[in-house]
């Protein structure tokens, strides 16, 4: 066990290092405060736009969008950055073989360089969510009462992220070239389809069924119910907050055990196909 | 000299020399398009899902807007969530063009140093705006598929509906366009030369700040009527030349009246002159730029250094 | 006439490393910080037209920085450089029509591309007009057997045969002058004697092809080469036939000697008569070579007896005639490999 935790440890130690090496920390942190708020602004503009040209404010739809995009930012830096350790060691670093060779645990490797990534995006959502509370007024309340809920359902959110980040990761041992593509889909499929920007009853119904399938559609509901002081038809009013609970704990563990499956499954064909030090470069 | 080592340097080898070099440096991204087709798919299809997120929320904020409008109003909201909706799709397609301009222009020398591959391009006669243009051509090609298909997708899964008045004005601006942002991209292509990984960096900052200050998802007018910085961010983001390409095509295939006509920044045909300004400021900047910075990696030892 | 390769005084020094990070680092990277180096000091050297002309030093010689001079990749610090006559800082141009440039181990081109391909795109850069380019590079397939792999892509390919077609990419745009850096690196046997054969043949067939080549493998140089140049720490410190060197130390002579590992050989460093000497460990045997460089014979018995003091024994005692390799331990004092 302290092997593994010393592993986390360095992978994250690394994680950051890599990231940030290649410039002082507070420019690092400018860098990767901007991209996040300046995604932010774009859905701002957005509905500044479509107010002004029809002349109808709708601050709830805004506020709705504001946060979920905001909470995405997680999902985006974390997916982004299992598939991104595997990757960019392989390609850029070409020091996966040696990583892999080593004897650490690379699934541990891989968590812990995930987790650099996400004590990063903390401050992205942080700042995103200030700036909307005090400069855009968004409609947000938190109430101490709250906290205790607020910190578990981030808590189980952020593990099944990891869980279907590895997951995924895996998969890219197969998919040397698409990995990228994979790097983007995947965050892409759950922008459309997990209620994060709009409610899923403005999907169509095969679309509300993909969305009602995926566990992260629950941790933005109920991160909703948590964040906004106003009741939003997202359809999915039938699910109380302990189910929601319960589901995303659940959904950890499978994908975990998932995960466990298709990274010793991937490992084992890459390892067949000779795939684990190819490089695709053009 | 003998009859050997004798070369022709005249205009007209100059010439046919770097049109072969166009096309030497444009084969790999042409060919690169064939071989490997389900990535193209992949790149194609991608940029809908984006797309879809922006083209859902304007529906699900007009349909919010229209529960309590009358029938008039209604007509209007409808007529203008379509107009947005093309523009997001229009927007979405030329986002193809600006990621390979940062990705695969912008970073591309700095990327051929550390293959190794530059100190070949820099020892050979051809000029050196002929490899960029080689590229910018290849790139242009292998991206225009990928728009166009994202486009047609886009066109048919969100049924959007474009007029086109001035078919010849709309090809002229999108030609202008192009070359604006390949000259950017060549011109950032040397300037990355001068950075080590912080390429990598830049070129991802100048994402998703640049799709809003450019006004990809939403008409560039939006961040000009804002006032105050909103002007100031738009101006900056129509130095980018998607911003008023954009703004341009969106007049052209949406009509001057769409949005009421309050949302567009210039007319188009002000926007094409100074698309054409840009585009030739850049090229001539790229120029010299290349210039100067093959100089100063020949003096300091860093055109063929690989791994600093 | 004109020199195909002249170069006056040429001098290049390197600034020291600028540190990359100004946040504090652990103190080895701090150490990093290096001086200005002088990987050239006021070479002067001149090739003929249709030499083959080698350039033989150690790791960090400054061989590579020669020629990538020579090849209008980097600018001299000063002195003044002329490929087939026209100046490398000011008319860089005419010199690029003419050269080519392969470096042993290099990789170039795109994976995605075949090797054909690869060479092709090249060839484009110097305005061979297609067929030619074609033409040319199916012969040139043939003769460096890489034909079977002409419609392989260069990402699946292996690291000789990559290296075969960067020597085809350097003979199909038909230079006049054709740098060569250590281009049998990782060649095997078979494929390393044809890449020389290839190069002997093409610096003799026509008139005014020449080769700058450097290489670390002394019997390649001693083979190929019209005239050597022995460099070490950016100084030419002789130029001349293989013959010629070899001759330069005729009146010395080689002793070689296999004997147990040495603690201590500065014994040998003062002694009467030792003009120079070199060791090189062969650690599957457990024994030392050292290779001694003696103005006559008189020392060898001093030699022999300083040996046995330290409890170590001579497994074998030869005298042989020069080598290139003894040219330069004469005169650096350290061997080679
Ligand atoms: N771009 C550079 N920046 C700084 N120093 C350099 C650079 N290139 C070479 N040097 C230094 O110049 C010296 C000569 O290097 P060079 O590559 O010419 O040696 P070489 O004779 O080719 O060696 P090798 O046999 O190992 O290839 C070395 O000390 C090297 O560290
Ligand atoms: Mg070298």
């Amino acid at each position: 066990m302290s092997t593994y935790w010393r592993t986390f440890k360095t992978a994250a130690w690394l994680g950051w290092e890599m990231d940030s090496n290649w410039t002082e920390p507070w420019l690092f942190l400018i860098y990767s405060i901007i991209k996040p708020v300046a995604g932010a602004f774009i859905l701002v503009f957005m509905y500044v736009v479509i107010w002004s040209i029809n002349g109808i404010a709708d601050p709830q739809s805004f506020a709705f969008l504001y946060v979920g995009n905001a909470f995405f930012i997680f999902v985006g830096s974390t997916l982004f950055g299992t598939f991104q350790v595997i990757q960019s060691d392989r390609e850029w670093y070409q020091t996966l073989r040696y990583v892999y060779i080593s004897p650490i645990s690379y699934y541990v490797y891989i968590l812990g360089r995930a987790f650099s990534k996400i004590l990063v995006s903390i401050f992205g959502v942080l700042i995103t969510l200030g700036f909307g509370f005090f400069f855009l007024h968004v409609d947000m309340r938190f109430t101490p009462d709250r906290i205790p809920l607020f910190i578990v359902s981030l808590a189980l959110g952020l593990f099944v992220l990891l869980a279907i980040g590895i997951t995924l990761g895996a998969a890219t041992f197969l998919m040397a070239r698409h990995s990228q593509t994979l790097a983007e889909a995947v965050p892409g499929v759950f922008y459309v389809f997990c209620g994060v920007l709009f409610p899923l009853t403005i999907l169509p119904s095969w679309g509300q069924s993909i969305g009602t399938a995926i566990p992260l559609t629950y941790w933005f509901e109920i991160t909703r119910r948590i964040l906004l002081p106003f009741q939003y038809n997202t359809g999915l009013a039938a699910f109380g907050d302990w189910e929601i609970l319960a589901f995303l704990l659940i959904s950890t563990f499978v994908f975990f055990g998932l995960s466990l499956g298709v990274f010793r499954l991937g490992e084992y064909l890459a390892r067949k196909a000779g795939k684990l030090d190819m490089t695709t470069s053009y | 000299m003998n009859e050997v080592s004798a070369r022709r340097s005249d205009l007209a080898f100059r010439i046919a020399l770097n049109l072969r070099s166009i096309r030497g440096r444009a084969y790999p991204r042409i060919i690169g398009a064939n071989r490997e087709p389900s990535w193209i798919f992949f790149e194609a299809v991608l940029p809908l899902l984006t797309i879809a997120a922006y083209v859902f929320i304007y529906r699900a904020i007009a349909a919010n807007q229209i529960v309590n409008a009358n029938a008039e109003t209604a007509a209007r909201i409808l007529a203008n969530t379509n107009a947005l909706v093309a523009s997001v799709v229009l927007g979405g397609a030329m986002v193809a063009f600006w990621l390979n301009v940062l990705w695969s222009m912008a970073s591309q020398l700095y990327w051929e140093k550390e293959i190794g591959n530059l100190q070949l391009y820099m020892m050979a006669p051809m000029n050196r705006m002929a490899l960029l243009g080689g590229m910018a051509i290849g790139g242009v090609f292998m991206t225009s598929v990928r728009a166009i298909s994202t486009l047609v997708a886009g066109v048919l899964v969100f049924g959007v509906v474009f007029q086109v008045a001035d078919p010849l004005m709309l090809l002229a601006v999108f030609f202008v366009t192009l070359v604006a942002l390949y000259g950017l991209g060549m011109f950032f292509a040397s300037l990355y030369l001068l950075w080590g990984r912080e390429a990598w960096n830049v070129s991802a900052l100048l994402e998703e700040p640049i799709f809003f200050s450019s006004g990809f998802y939403f008409p560039l007018g939006g961040l000009f009527n804002y006032g105050g910085w909103g002007s100031v961010v738009g101006i900056v983001g129509s130095i980018i030349p998607a911003g008023l390409g954009l703004d341009a095509l969106r007049q052209l295939t949406l009509g001057q009246t769409a949005f009421g006509g309050k949302f567009w920044v210039l007319s188009a045909p002000v926007e094409l002159e100074i698309l054409l300004v840009l585009a030739i400021g850049f090229l001539v900047l790229a120029r010299y730029a290349l210039a100067y910075l093959e100089l100063l990696a020949k003096r300091e030892g860093k055109l063929t250094s690989r791994h600093q | 006439m004109a020199y195909a390769v002249e170069t006056r005084d040429l001098t290049r020094v390197f600034a020291g490393k600028k540190r990359r990070f100004r946040r504090k680092r652990a103190a080895s990277e701090g150490d990093e910080q290096l001086g200005p180096v002088t990987a050239l000091d006021r070479v002067s050297i001149q090739i003929r037209e249709g030499e083959l002309f080698g350039l033989l030093g150690p790791n960090g010689a400054g061989k590579t920085t020669l020629i990538k001079i020579l090849a209008t990749l980097l600018l001299p610090t000063s002195g003044q450089a002329f490929v087939a006559g026209h100046d490398v800082t000011k008319d860089p141009f005419p010199i690029r029509q003419r050269i080519n440039m392969v470096s042993g181990g290099e990789t170039s081109g795109y994976g995605l591309l075949t090797t054909r391909e690869n060479v092709w795109m090249f060839s484009q850069f110097y305005g061979v007009p297609s067929k030619v380019a074609k033409q040319r590079i199916d012969e040139l397939m043939h003769v460096f057997g890489l034909w079977d792999k002409r419609d392989a892509k260069v990402r699946l390919i292996s690291s000789g045969q990559r290296q075969k077609m960067n020597m085809i990419r350097g003979f199909v745009t038909d230079p006049d002058i054709l740098f060569l850096d250590e281009p049998t690196l990782g060649l095997d046997v078979n494929a390393a004697r044809t890449v020389r054969d290839y190069v002997m043949n093409w610096v003799g067939r026509e008139r005014g092809k020449t080769v700058l080549l450097t290489t670390h493998y002394m019997a390649e140089a001693d083979e190929m080469c019209d005239r050597i140049a022995i460099i070490d720490k950016g100084k030419i410190l002789a130029c001349d036939t293989p013959e010629a060197l070899k001759r330069m130390i005729h009146t010395q002579t080689t002793f070689r000697l296999e004997v147990d590992p040495l603690r201590d050989t500065s014994t040998f460093q003062g002694m009467d008569g030792v003009v120079n000497f070199s060791l090189k460990d062969d650690a599957s045997k457990n024994r030392t070579e050292l290779t001694f460089i003696l103005e006559d014979e008189a020392p060898v018995a001093e030699i022999l007896s300083a040996i046995t003091a330290q409890g170590a024994k001579v497994h074998a005692l030869r005298k042989t005639e020069p080598t290139l390799e003894d040219v330069f331990i004469s005169m650096v004092g350290r061997g080679f490999e």
